[in-house]
């Protein structure tokens, strides 16, 4: 199908044809990072306000709170409480995260890393990202309304996102933003596909691919798939609110049969459950490819990694309804889900194992994306632990709609994938923009949110173990969990730690953009084709499309005569 | 630019196929009046036969004028679906059957309203193709082939539907 879509195409020349509706996967890739900065800091923003409100419920938000909640002598009200915990994981995941380590890693390493000029459609690739646009600007318009944004849940379950328990347009607005980011999501995601089906240069196998590129294109097949799948529970769910259809409005007519609202948690989860993947694949794979680099060793075990993500892959679609053992599903149902889930421990442990063997014995450069690194091995490794409590459903009972599972996917989604994406940041900086990073303030960063992060996820872990509930709004008024206060002020305060080190990575790529000084073509000695070619590279990529040899990962061979300790996917393979 | 429509076909090939695993858990519904059937039975008809012709445009593609006849036969029919399915809709409230009343009829209303937007996505792929006949000659295979595709795949979802919803 593609044939002759390798051609340079030639230099846009205007402003706008070059920065703005930009058919250059590379300009689109740095669009989408720009977006998803901005959404990472808004939803930062929203998550210390909910913080603030845990801690010291009643008490007026310090600086900002006589600005934002006027009516309310700056305390958060409870409604908006509701909201801002919905809008707060709606944004981080379908408006920072999907955004930076799909829009633009895999608009930015795909094409670069396979030896591309582009993607295989450009002008999609273009649609994706306004499309994507077009739904952050209807979200944001949507904190404008009279009765406020959305604020069911990033679940949005009905009866809550229903109009019954919520009148006003935030809900319907929130599910038409969804769908245009679905229509985004799947635009890129065949793209992507295709993209790594065709346009891989010659000679590089699948096995020969960068084990980033392995992540992001599982990424791309299951959001192809299941994206849709959201798409149509939204378009329901609006029809439900504007058209006055009965989806799932339970009881709503007793003579012509009624809706299920249970049937939008099946719709939302069989989306969902892959949807946790989605985010997770490409940074698994991007620390699969970084511990290699800088232990300067191969990739313990790389074709096991690239299938047991594979396997991962396949196994996700079929453990949903582990999110509804509390859905009154019968006991046979969900034994055969807490099966199936405990079954995605056994390839998880296999690429786990694979990064520690890859790390083992190697000599390790403590560069700040090696850091962040290894953080994801850890946060990822504490994450995956606490997915066992959640998965069986004997444990699930009591924990089901605690912080403990709140505290589990924040280690297993959002830490490990914030900290893979900075790892991807800190990588392909100087690539992207010509400039290297400061390594201080890089480092700075890194200790200051790993600690930050696991004083908050942990003492979410406890809190929930204790029997916190999540989603509400004063926990205090509980008698039983009064005992929690304490550690509830310890999370908060880690989690403005946290925030404040964030301004540090703020400063230190703007002033890098700026001022860093010049990255050569290839800053960490590595040997995948993106960086055989200048930083950054020319508006077609490849003067001549390179043909690949070796894999990715080949470090540290005794008998390499070029002085250098690794070789890059255009040599011949040496023998070790 | 040329493949976008493959790609269109791909989105919503998934999309649809979601829509129907949406369907699955909840059916039968409870004392319905049974719907008339004459709408959507000449709605498949004429998307069928539409098909048809759309098939021809692509294998009596030598012939310009024979295919530009075909092309406009797929169209007319098209438009003539489209006009079949308001009908429905308005028998359907004519007979007191509303959006608002249930289950069953939020399903029929639903669907056939999404279905009836992917046709109107159809419908202007066939006229962009109708259009790009007449003036570019560059890749025209891939393009028919792909504004193909989608429309029997819109053919196939509504034979689905009409077997799933009307007659089972
Ligand atoms: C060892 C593997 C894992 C197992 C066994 C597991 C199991 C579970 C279970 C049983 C729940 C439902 C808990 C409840 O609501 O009561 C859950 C929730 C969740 N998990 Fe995992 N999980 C695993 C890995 C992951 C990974 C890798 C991610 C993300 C990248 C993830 C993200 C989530 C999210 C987002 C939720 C909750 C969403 C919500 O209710 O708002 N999990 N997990
Ligand atoms: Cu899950």
């Amino acid at each position: 199908m593609s044939g002759g879509y390798n051609e340079i195409h030639p230099e846009p020349t205007t402003f706008w044809s070059k920065y703005i509706i930009s058919f250059d996967h590379k300009v689109i890739a740095k669009q989408f990072l720009w977006y998803g900065i901005f959404f990472l800091g808004l939803g930062g923003l929203m998550a210390l306000l909910i913080r603030w409100t845990l801690a010291y419920p009643g008490v007026p938000v310090p600086v900002i709170g006589s600005i934002l909640f006027p009516n309310s002598a700056g305390v958060v009200p409870p409604d908006t409480y509701a909201m801002l915990f919905t809008m707060h994981g709606t944004i981080m995941i379908f408006y920072a995260i999907t955004p930076i380590l799909i829009g633009a890693f895999g608009n930015y390493c795909i094409p670069l890393m396979i030896g591309a000029r582009d993607m295989a459609f450009p002008m999609l690739n273009m649609l994706s990202f306004w499309f994507a646009f077009l739904s952050g600007a209807v979200l944001l318009a949507s904190f404008g309304l009279p009765l406020g944004a959305a604020a069911g849940g990033w679940t949005s379950y009905p009866t809550l996102s229903t109009l019954v328990g919520q009148p006003g347009l935030g809900q319907t607005l929130w599910s038409l933003a969804i769908f245009l980011f679905g229509v985004s999501s799947t635009m890129g995601a065949v793209n992507y596909v295709t993209t790594v089906i065709t346009l891989r240069a010659p000679g590089m196998g699948y096995f020969d691919m960068p084990l980033t590129i392995w992540g992001l294109w599982l990424t791309a097949i299951l959001n192809a798939i299941f994206v849709p799948v959201l798409c149509a529970g939204v378009i329901l769910l609006m029809l439900d609110r504007v058209f006055g259809t009965t989806f799932f409005l339970a009881g709503a007519s007793a003579t012509s049969g009624s809706g299920d609202p249970v049937l939008f948690q099946h719709v939302f989860w069989i989306f969902g459950h892959p949807e946790v993947y989605i985010l997770i694949l490409p940074a698994w794979g991007i620390v699969s490819d970084l511990l290699s680099f800088f232990s300067r060793k191969p990739a313990f075990g790389a074709k096991a990694t690239a299938l047991s993500m594979t396997a991962v892959t396949i196994l996700s679609t079929l453990v949903y309804g582990h999110h509804m053992f509390t859905t009154q599903m019968s006991p046979l149902l969900t034994q055969s889900f807490m099966t199936l889930t405990m079954t995605i421990s056994i390839p998880s442990a296999i690429f786990f194992a694979n990064w520690l063997g890859t790390i083992w014995k190697g000599s390790i450069r403590f560069d700040s994306p090696m850091l962040f690194s290894l953080g994801v091995v850890f946060v990822f490794g504490l994450g995956g632990l606490t997915g066992l409590h959640l998965g069986t459903v004997t444990t699930d009972l009591y924990l089901h709609d605690t912080y403990f599972v709140v505290g589990h996917f924040h280690y297993t989604m959002a830490a490990s994938v914030l900290l893979g994406g900075f790892a991807g940041i800190y990588f392909w900086f100087p690539k992207m923009f010509g400039r290297m990073m400061n390594e201080l303030m890089a480092k700075i960063h890194f200790w200051g949110t790993m600690i930050g992060l696991n004083g908050v996820f942990f003492g979410m872990l406890m809190v929930g173990y204790g029997g916190m509930h999540r989603r509400i709004y004063n926990p205090f008024i509980y008698e039983s969990l009064q005992r929690l206060i304490p550690i509830n002020t310890f999370i908060t305060t880690s989690a403005i730690v946290m925030g404040a080190f964030q301004i540090i990575f703020v400063i230190n790529f703007l002033y890098s953009l700026k001022k860093g000084p010049k990255a050569p073509n290839n800053p960490w000695d590595v040997g995948t084709l993106e960086w055989t070619i200048p930083s950054p590279p020319v508006h077609h990529n490849y003067d001549v499309i390179p043909v690949v040899k070796c894999g990715p990962h080949e470090f540290g061979n005794p008998n390499l005569t070029t002085g250098r300790d690794f070789q890059y996917q255009t040599e011949d393979l040496v023998k070790a | 630019m040329v493949l976008i429509s493959g790609t269109m076909l791909f989105a919503t090939l998934l999309m649809g196929y979601a829509v129907y695993r949406t369907s699955a858990p909840t059916w039968p519904p409870a004392g319905t009046l049974p719907v008339k059937l004459v709408f959507p039975l000449l709605s498949t008809v004429s998307i069928l036969l539409s098909s048809f012709f759309m098939h021809k445009v692509r294998t009596e593609f030598e012939d310009l004028k024979k295919a530009k006849l075909n092309l406009d036969t797929t169209l007319v029919l098209g438009f003539l679906f489209m006009g079949l399915q308001t009908l429905f809709w308005s028998e359907l409230r004519n007979s007191g059957l509303l959006v608002g009343s249930g289950i069953f009829s939020s399903i029929l209303y639903g669907f056939t309203w999404i279905h009836a937007a992917h046709v109107v996505m159809g419908l202007l792929s066939l006229l962009w193709l109708r259009f790009v006949l007449k003036v570019e000659t560059r890749n025209l295979d891939v393009k028919v082939l792909n504004v193909e595709k989608f429309w029997h795949f819109l053919g196939i979802i509504w034979s689905i539907m009409f077997l799933t919803l009307f007659i089972l």
